[in-house]
């Protein structure tokens, strides 16, 4: 999830605010440690400091080396992707913290809202709310407890205070709450900015997943409107080519029969010289019905040879989907009708659609093989397949259209999914004309 | 390739902190030593630093390529406030001499290393060598955080030419307070015959002292409860009254006693050691001749006096524990520097074997056809059955309330009846 600039910017101000709360409290401790000891005063400040105080520059180094390693874990923290590694880094934040309240003297505990405003920050899991409130509890725990032990280890603020006189001194304490104050109005900004952004960021997505969903029932009615407008000019044009071809060759025939039927008793020799005619143009008719049907197939099948085409389509397929697919041909046979080839190409476009659409399949394997009876394709991929296949409109057409050539076709999940399809083949004959239709 | 560049980074870093270390430890060594100027015992003292000067001798000649430093001429009334600034600054010195009144401050903020172990672990140093006034007043909740240094008595100090010429003999060093007051009323009387009392019993006896001799405990060791109601106390406080009776109202002073109108007065062994011999002795209290005993023993305790002694700690922040330790070692353990005490100083060794080992002139080196009335082995015996001070940190205030409500007792002002409860 990204952060606007806004909880950004919020979060820099917490920590530049809080830089500044730490110099001028520790600046404030270190001057008034010189002052005691230039006022003589030292072994009554003792009296009342109950523990060892350090001296100043190292109090002074130290408070500017810990907070400057705390905006380094947690700038760390903040934009580490690792798992659990930011756990560490929460873990030593807390830590490096801890020392620098201790340097402190525990005079301010703003601190341990700043570890909590960088948790806020990350997290954003399934459990939000109640991970949050358990984690700021722990915090507040371990800072209590770390008051605990190190309550007789530091000098009291209220030490370095008495040591002003009682205008002063009411000055200073008010002061301070002043700066616990705003740190904690600041905090409440920043969890209200960091609210709103995620709250914000939700409505967007919400507002992009209705854009998309509506762009989605578009592009659905399109495909739907393309498609019944290419059936319609299909149908067209298969209408005219039939009754450019077909038509005018049978009306011919037609006309000639009729002719043929008047002249038959009176003159049989002009009738069989009419009918030889009959036959050329019905001849001339399936010329232009084959060319008609040539025209509806596939460009590859007609340029290339039958297998060139085959490897042309499949390449081309892998290609555009990203699926790798391996072609081995064992056996093949040279004399593949046509309707035969178009059946093969359709099976194996069909299978390759599926494998990619269903199975989500990356790899796809498909073996040729057989004897000269039988032509056996394979089609193996290593996608989801399914437990229980449905057989849809593509898997039914493809069963049709094979039963037509007289072959079958099985299909199984086994490491993905398989089809096995078999064609029987025409002994001997070359290209028969005669089951051409059939 | 990034792995490998970590490794050589880590590596050259390995190295230098190596070489660091290395030249560090090359280094000289400075330990600090804080000290004052003058005696601890409100006496005044010629050679300051003849004890410490033999000592960092001595300790540089074993241990070479070490430094030994100290600030001098810091008076003993600013010595507190002077440590107390250098533990702000975090400059403190690594051994240093303590006062009583700073023990339990420095020792309940934990700004003493803790000697516990170190003592267990030294096969030189042995508890029992010392004497347990002295050695206990460096503890702090069962734990050694300071040694011994020196220590001071108080003694009955006894105006021989007085008792003399009223016939009467120096009291032996078991005497009890029955002795004490019957000699008090002896010579307390009107001697040139203008009516007023000339020549007294005794000056500057405290309370506190008449109930150390009577083996009360006044307080707690925490100084939470105090033992002001019980028997012992009550018992001081009559004998207490008996013999302010004798003075019959009469306010001593020290004037009296300095001209030698006076019989006895509690001194401390350092103010002894200071006033008995030359210089001093002409100085102050030429008019008689004079000798100390122990003090007068009360019916439930013995002649038993307060030991203070002068302790010097080790700062927890020190950098060399143990050179520090030998260096501290070299003050508290040393025979040598023990025995140098007797001579160039007011105060008494804390070594139980530097005390008895000594001969009886070395003590009292002034004057060796003096015959003294104690000998080094009487001594020795007090200071084993002497108490230490009561050290905790509000024991002033409590001990000033104290005075003013037993003064007032003693004075009359107020009955003996439950007064002590009240005080409790």
């Amino acid at each position: 999830m990204s952060k606007s600039i806004k909880v950004t910017g919020m979060h820099t101000l917490l920590y530049v605010y809080n830089g500044f709360v730490i110099f001028i409290l520790t600046a404030f401790m270190c001057m008034t440690q010189d002052k005691i000891v230039q006022s003589m005063v030292a072994r009554s400040f003792l009296e009342d400091a109950i523990s060892v105080p350090t001296s100043s520059a190292t109090m002074f180094y130290t408070a500017i080396f810990l907070f400057g390693a705390l905006i380094f874990i947690s700038r760390l923290y903040r934009k580490n992707e690792h798992k659990y590694f930011k756990y560490v880094l929460l873990a030593l934040e807390i830590i490096v913290c801890m020392f620098l309240l201790r340097n402190l003297n525990l005079s301010y505990d703003g601190l341990v809202l700043l570890v909590v405003a960088d948790l806020m920050y990350r997290y954003h899991g399934h459990y939000q709310e109640i991970t949050l409130l358990a984690a700021m509890i722990l915090l507040y725990f371990i800072a209590n407890y770390n008051m605990a032990i190190f309550q007789t280890k530091i000098i009291s603020f209220s030490a370095y205070v008495s040591y002003y006189n009682v205008t002063t001194q009411a000055i200073i304490l008010a002061l301070r709450n002043t700066f616990y104050s705003i740190n904690i109005v600041l905090f409440v900004f920043y969890l209200v900015m960091l609210i709103k952004n995620t709250h914000e960021e939700k409505e967007r997505i919400r507002l992009l997943n209705e854009q998309l969903e509506e762009a989605n029932q578009r592009l659905l009615a399109y495909a739907i409107e393309s498609e019944q407008i290419a059936e319609t000019r299909e149908r067209n044009r298969l209408a005219r080519e039939i009754h450019d071809t077909l038509g005018h060759a049978l009306t011919g025939i037609i006309a000639g029969l009729d002719a043929c039927i008047m002249t038959l008793d009176i003159a049989p020799e002009i009738t069989k010289k009419q009918l030889n005619k009959i036959r050329d143009t019905a001849k001339k008719g399936i010329v232009d019905v084959r060319r008609s049907v040539k025209k509806l197939r596939p460009d590859d099948l007609e340029k290339l040879p039958f297998q060139e085409a085959l490897r042309q389509m499949t390449k081309n397929y892998s290609e555009s989907s990203g699926m790798e697919i391996t072609f081995d041909i064992f056996s093949w046979s040279d004399n593949l009708r046509q309707d035969q080839e178009d059946v093969i190409y359709r099976v194996l476009q069909e299978s390759l659609t599926n494998a990619n659409r269903h199975g989500h399949a990356t790899k796809v394997k498909i073996t040729i093989g057989g004897d000269e009876k039988y032509l056996i394709i394979v089609i193996a991929d290593n996608g989801e397949g399914c437990e229980d296949v449905k057989q849809g409109f593509g898997l039914r057409h493809m069963r049709e259209r094979l039963e037509l050539l007289h072959g079958t076709v099985h299909y199984w999940s086994d490491a993905g999914f398989i089809v096995e399809a078999m064609i029987p083949l025409n002994q001997g004959g070359k290209n028969n004309d005669k089951n051409f239709d059939s | 390739m990034k792995n490998r560049k970590k490794i050589i980074l880590a590596f050259i870093i390995l190295i230098i902190s190596f070489a660091g270390f290395y030249f560090y430890s090359q280094q000289k060594k400075i330990l600090h030593l804080g000290i004052f100027a003058g005696s601890n015992w409100d006496v005044p003292q010629g050679e300051t630093y003849a004890i410490i000067d033999e000592a960092i001798k001595d300790f540089l000649a074993e241990n070479p390529g070490v430094q030994v430093k100290y600030v001098s001429g810091i008076k003993r009334e600013d010595y507190s406030e002077w440590l107390a600034e250098k533990f702000i600054e975090g400059d403190e010195p690594d051994i240093f001499f303590l006062l009583s009144d700073d023990f339990n401050l420095y020792a309940s903020m934990g700004a003493l290393t803790d000697l516990t172990n170190l003592i267990e672990d030294d096969e030189e140093i042995s508890e029992k060598n010392y004497y347990q006034a002295a050695f206990n007043f460096g503890k702090f909740e069962k734990k050694s955080f300071a040694m011994p240094f020196a220590s001071t008595l108080t003694f009955m100090f006894v105006n021989k030419t007085l008792l003399s010429k009223e016939g009467i003999e120096i009291p032996k060093n078991n005497w009890t307070w029955k002795d004490f007051l019957e000699i008090c009323r002896k010579v307390t009387k009107d001697t040139d015959g203008d009516g007023k009392l000339d020549q007294f019993g005794f000056y500057g006896y405290s309370w506190q002292q008449a109930a150390i001799s009577n083996g009360v405990i006044l307080f707690r060791e925490d100084g939470k409860t105090s033992y002001f109601a019980n028997s012992q106390m009550e018992e001081t406080v009559k004998f207490l009254i008996e013999l302010h009776d004798v003075h019959q109202g009469y306010e001593v002073t020290e004037k009296d006693f300095d001209i030698g109108h006076v019989a006895f007065r509690p001194f401390t062994f350092a103010e002894y050691q200071t006033y008995k011999p030359y210089p001093w002795r002409i100085k102050k209290y030429t008019a008689f001749e004079w000798d100390c005993v122990k003090m007068p023993a009360g019916p439930s305790g013995g002649n038993i006096s307060e030991l203070n002694t002068l302790l010097i700690a080790m700062s927890s922040r020190t950098k060399n524990k143990n050179l520090a330790w030998k260096f501290m070692k070299k003050f508290c353990c040393d025979k040598k520097i023990q025995r140098m005490l007797i001579k160039k100083s007011q105060a008494l060794p804390v070594r139980r074997d530097v005390i008895i080992s000594s001969e009886a002139q070395d003590i009292f080196s002034w004057a060796p056809e003096d015959k003294s009335a104690i000998t080094p082995a009487d001594i020795s015996e007090t200071m084993d059955n002497s108490i230490m001070p009561f050290k905790f940190r509000n024991y002033s205030t409590a001990m000033l309330f104290a005075d003013a409500e037993i003064l007032k007792i003693i004075n009359g002002n107020v009955p003996l009846n439950n007064s002590l409860n009240k005080l409790n």
